[in-house]
């Protein structure tokens, strides 16, 4: 028996069949394709808010200032 | 090519080259199919960037994974063999000395044994570059590709391994010319 019949022996004992390797490929491609990204699960979407007209916008930061002058007259006043 | 078709190409082409890589470290079939795996297992959840590199990029990445995780396991290894040789030396642990009776079957057995063994004793680097030559069917050009050493360097290191088993086995050889 030669050296190389010796280590094809040897090689035949040690290789992986192909059972074993198929169920290892099974294994693998079972499992998740792709990692959770190390920050954690990603944040749920915004909630899409229904746009309001620039019109109102305005008269809603009017009357807004108009009451905050109101409301701190008395205190002018008491000082 | 779908996700797991790619996938199934990457594993063919290269799980022999991995294996027969692990089987020269651990020396150990199961062992070197479960790092086999985990390998793989990564390959899978980076395909996007694996499968995207050419034949020899593939093969770098995945041997570079092979190298880490064989950096890891040699350190449990290490624990797990003081544990062996303390459980060997124990005198129930001893092996019989009885022969047994010599049949072909037997005397190939024990012929392969004494490979093993040899291949064992075998310096790591020689080892690997043996295991990944015999189990891989991988050429010189190739070993040196996945272990990143010059192809001349492979064939040195064969051609020393080669040579302590021929002396392994002609020891072998002559024991047994003297037992008939």
């Amino acid at each position: 028996m030669s050296l190389n019949d010796d280590l094809a022996a040897w090689a035949a004992t040690v290789r992986l069949p192909d059972a074993g390797a198929a169920a290892i490929f099974r294994q693998i491609i079972a499992s998740p394709a792709e990692l959770a990204p190390a920050s954690g699960p990603a944040a749920p979407p915004a909630a899409a808010a229904p746009k309001l007209k620039p019109s109102w916008w305005r008269g809603y930061n009017a009357g807004f200032a108009a009451r905050m002058v109101t409301s701190t007259a008395p205190v002018r006043l008491a000082a | 090519m779908d996700r797991e078709a790619e996938f199934g190409r990457l594993y063919e082409a290269h799980r022999a080259a991995v294996h027969s890589y692990f089987i020269g470290k651990t020396g150990d079939r199961q062992l070197a199919a479960d790092l086999m795996q985990e390998v793989f297992l990564r390959a899978w959840q980076h395909l996007d960037k694996v499968a995207g590199l050419p034949d020899d990029g593939e093969r770098g990445w995945l041997f570079t994974v092979a190298r880490n995780l064989s950096v890891d396991t040699a350190r449990h290894q290490r624990t797990a063999d003081g544990t062996q040789r303390a459980l060997e030396s124990e005198p129930s642990a001893r092996q019989d000395s009885a022969v047994p009776p010599a049949s072909t079957a037997v005397l190939a057995a024990e012929r392969a044994g004494v490979v093993a063994a040899a291949i064992a004793t075998l310096p790591e680097q020689q080892r690997v570059t043996l295991a990944m030559a015999a189990a891989g069917d991988m050429n010189s050009a190739e070993i040196g590709a996945a272990l990143g050493v010059p192809a001349g360097t492979v064939r040195y290191r064969l051609s020393l391994a080669r040579r302590t088993l021929a002396e392994a086995l002609g020891d072998y050889d002559d024991a047994q010319e003297e037992e008939q």
